[in-house]
């Protein structure tokens, strides 16, 4: 007997696997350094393009591009941020949108003028499972973008609830001002927000690598749904931006399978028609944040 | 700010005057040719005095009224689709109803005002950040409904056999259709320049830009905020979508690649380049950044070792490094006031 | 006639009770100082009575009519002004144009006569402008008119607000502690303007921390503790009331 939705299932868990990964490091930024980072895509590009670099230049297994790929992005994001956000924290939320427009501008730019437009395949190898009875297929792939998501989330959580700094992050977001008469260090939580972030965003970018390719623009594409994703759970909350992007990956995978075939080029515009909803009816997503003037 | 002694040469006469004289200018016999090696300025002039619209409105909504509106594309597409769908005649696989050129101009304007009544009325109580997602969504969703209904818009291919009305109406071929368009372009540019001006520099303009410091104090001090919000956002919608209008009329046809994302993010650097809240500056920051990819362009033929895609992305880079520079070490802009924009330089 | 009759006014955000239960009214032309720790809710409850804030439940009655809930910008126009704790001067705006901004029923705040440049604005501009300059004067800060207001000192951010909140001809002003960060050399200069505008018939309502500051001044005295009013009466009573002395030593 097929199982209905299970197909769908599992591509809603792939589609909403790396979009958390991007979700959870976009809500972080947002919650703990108070800006949206419109340049969030371009730290999943440069973890696409590190990841195929590993594979097919370093040839080493996906497991290990997908350490190196989150080492280097990390790191590079990072620096990015020291750079150009950080000297001007103070600015206000318009400020520091404008810079990460401008920031991803140059590094989305910057990546094409080097690499080429071109659609980068990572060459690795899939097993497919077949459950013809229960009417669905499941690749190794699959498998491993969804395991190494819970895997990371876990890792995350473990980090929020047991480690001084991820405890002090909490505190942080709730309530900053709190947080620094209390004699928590802001800005070595800062440091910490844009390597987890951008860490993770690196992580997403290879497993974008590995489903789709590496080109220039792959994190700038997903960037919308991204953040979709993140007001959806609340901006600012870890766990709602994980929920919300499950959520929505499911939707769209579901979507894309009962709509007619004409609209479902429509998903990405649907998500964005969700994200518009999401903030009318209930801006403060799943956690219910502040997100209106008064 | 808030200066009522006219000054000497008055935009929005001058720009009166000027539309007259241009629409007597297009019925006379008369026309000027200018010569064939001009035509890349002349084109890049009209799109830019199109984008000097759009920016006019931007300029009110974010320069006087704080208000981050990041889909002023939305407005333009909007405009330009509803003008082209109402006049085309027997578009290439889309929806064209054939009617005369100035009910699509009407349509293109009500349509994108009926877009900023809407979306104004959603999402102007949301805070600054998401107001600019959620415009920036809309912009995206806009355009992807013109891809995704191609049956009605000819998708990527677009609309074709729109009434071309400037240059039906002159003689002379290319040159001389230019010409005429951008004397057309020009008073109404101008004129929409000196009622935005004139807006903006009245006590009008005073609350405006006390919405933009403190909305709450101005409602305290008696002002209906979100009725002004929503209004200049109106009116950018309005002139976003004339905007529109005038781009297919001028071209014959109705894009996607018209409309793209682009607009914005030119728009957007043009008015922070020159200063946001100067109503001359923005328009000295577009002609900026505008001229700077004219002059890219020629670099272009001059490294033939680049490739064109190589060389649009290196240019991208440049724009964005601009904005970079531009917000980190002048945000006022080039003409702006840093004590009225309240930033450190 | 009372003025201003406030009713069973309740606020809560999330689990927290800003603003139990909280009643009081004002006489037209008294003086009227309300007090409290820390997180009595003064401040909350001038948000609900000014329109700045939803309250839960509760009346507001200003001047006869019921104005719960009214947005602020009707109520400002209507008579009932308030200031804010931290000086709100429009930083941005210079000092002329922070005073000329509440000009009431200016017709040049409408688009049409913005854009036409009409007659009928131009005159309500010139006579605001009269009108401004005389406050300004009034409150000695009319050589910084052409100044943006981020340029002023601490203290005559004050007296700005203060001039500002008077071009609407209020019935009623309600200052959010206006004596915090003052010197005491401003703050005898403000209670001096205070006293003069309610000579001219100006009813206050004055939030403020300290109590010394408010003795000489007012004619009642309200005290708010966890978001209750626990004593009301002349200085003199309230300053001598157990309970009163008790919430304050005890805080």
């Amino acid at each position: 007997m097929a199982l209905p939705l299970a197909q769908e299932l599992i591509f809603g868990l792939v589609i909403g696997s790396y979009i958390a990964l991007g979700a959870i490091g976009f809500t972080l930024v947002y919650g703990l350094v108070n800006m949206i980072n419109f340049a969030h895509g371009e730290f999943i590009t440069i973890g696409a393009f590190v990841g195929y670099l590993a594979v097919v230049f370093g040839g080493v297994s996906l497991p290990v591009a997908l350490v190196v790929a989150l080492g280097v992005a990390a790191v590079t994001g990072w620096a990015i941020a020291r750079l150009t956000f950080e000297p001007m924290n103070d600015a206000g939320a318009v400020p520091l949108l404008l810079m990460s427009i401008g920031l991803g501008l140059v590094l989305r730019n910057g990546m094409r003028a080097i690499a080429g437009p071109d659609r980068r395949n990572v060459p690795v190898a899939v097993t497919t499972y077949r459950f013809d009875d229960l009417g669905f297929f499941v690749t190794s792939n699959q498998l491993f973008i969804i395991g190494v998501t819970l895997f990371v989330v876990l890792v995350l959580h473990l980090f929020l609830s047991r480690t001084m700094v991820g405890i002090s992050m909490r505190a942080t977001a709730d309530n900053e001002r709190l947080a620094l008469v209390s004699g928590i260090d802001t800005r070595q939580i800062r440091n910490a927000v844009w390597l987890a972030a951008s860490g993770l965003a690196g992580v997403a970018g290879v497993m974008l690598a590995v489903s789709q390719s590496a080109n220039p623009s792959v994190g700038f594409g997903q960037l919308l749904l991204i953040i979709t994703a993140a007001i959806l759970g609340g901006a600012g909350s870890p766990y709602g931006a994980v929920a919300g992007s499950y959520l929505l990956g499911v939707g769209i995978a579901v979507s894309v399978a009962f709509l007619p075939a004409d609209i479902v080029a429509l998903s990405s515009t649907m998500a964005f028609a969700i994200l518009i909803v999401v903030l009318l009816v209930r801006p403060g997503g799943i956690a219910n944040t502040e997100v209106r003037t008064s | 700010m808030s200066r009522l002694e006219l000054p000497a040469i008055d935009a929005t006469r001058a720009g009166l005057v000027l539309f007259v004289a241009s629409i007597a200018f297009l019925y006379s016999p008369i026309f000027i040719r200018p010569p064939s090696g001009t035509f890349v300025f002349l084109e890049l002039a009209v799109l830019f005095l199109l984008y000097a619209l759009i920016l006019i409105g931007l300029n009110l909504q974010f320069g006087h009224t704080g208000l981050v509106n990041f889909g002023p594309v939305a407005f333009f597409a909007v405009g330009g689709y509803a003008a082209a769908i109402l006049t085309a005649n027997d578009p290439y696989r889309a929806v064209g109803l054939g009617f005369a050129w100035p009910v699509g101009l009407v349509a293109g304007v009500l349509a994108a005002v009926a877009l900023g009544v809407l979306l104004g009325f959603s999402t102007l109580k949301l805070r600054d950040d998401f107001l600019a997602i959620v415009t920036l969504a809309v912009a995206e969703i806009i355009h992807g409904l013109t891809i995704t209904f191609r049956d009605i818009t000819g998708g990527s291919i677009g609309l074709q056999n729109v009434p071309r009305p400037i240059a039906d109406m002159t003689g002379g071929g290319g040159g001389a259709e230019l010409f005429a368009t951008i004397v057309v372009l020009g008073s109404v540019c101008l004129l929409a320049y000196g009622v935005f001006h004139r807006l903006s520099a009245s006590p009008y303009g005073r609350v405006l830009r006390a919405i933009r410091a403190d909305e709450q104090v101005t409602e305290t001090l008696g002002k209906r905020v979100f009725r002004y919000k929503l209004v200049v956002f109106i009116y950018g919608a309005a002139i976003g979508g004339l905007a529109g209008a005038l781009l297919v009329f001028y071209n014959g046809a109705a894009s996607a690649s018209f409309f793209t994302i682009d607009v914005t993010v030119i728009v957007w650097i043009g008015m922070l380049i020159g200063g946001a809240g100067s109503d001359r500056g923005v328009l000295g920051g577009l002609a900026l950044i505008m001229g700077f990819q004219l002059l890219t362009r020629f670099f272009n033929d001059l490294l033939p070792f680049v490739t064109q895609d190589q060389f649009a992305s290196i240019r991208l880079v440049l724009v964005g490094l601009l904005l970079m520079l531009v917000v980190k070490y002048r945000p006022e802009g080039i003409w702006g006031t840093a004590e009225e924009l309240e930033v450190e330089s | 006639m009372t003025l201003l009759a406030v009713d069973s006014l309740h606020r809560s955000f999330g689990s927290l009770v800003a603003v139990d239960d909280v009643s009081f009214e004002i006489e037209p032309g008294e003086v009227v100082g309300m007090i409290g720790p820390n997180g009595a809710g003064k401040t909350t409850t001038f948000n609900c009575v000014s329109g700045v804030l939803d309250s839960d439940a509760g009346t507001v009655t200003f001047d006869g009519e019921d104005v719960t809930n009214v947005p602020a910008y009707e109520l400002a126009r209507n008579g009932l002004v308030r200031t804010f704790q931290q000086t709100r001067e429009l930083s941005t705006m210079t000092v002329e144009a922070n005073v000329l901004l509440p000009t009431p029923a200016h017709p040049g705040e409408r688009a049409w006569h913005a854009i036409t440049r009409s007659e009928a604005s131009q005159q309500r501009e010139r006579e605001a402008r009269e009108q401004a300059m005389e406050l300004l004067d009034v409150f000695d800060i009319r050589s910084k008119a052409d100044e943006y207001a981020g340029t002023l000192s601490g203290g005559q951010r004050k007296l700005l607000e203060l001039a500002r909140a008077l071009m609407l001809d209020p019935t009623m002003l309600m200052l959010d502690e206006p004596f915090a960060g003052v010197n005491p050399t401003l703050t005898t200069e403000l209670v001096a303007h205070l006293e003069s505008l309610n000579d001219d018939g100006l009813t206050l309502l004055i939030i403020e921390h300290e109590l010394e500051t408010l003795t000489d001044l007012v004619d009642r005295l309200i005290v708010l503790t966890d978001g209750r009013v626990l004593a009301s009466g002349t200085p003199a009573e309230v300053t001598s009331n157990e309970e009163v002395i008790d919430a304050y030593l005890g805080n």
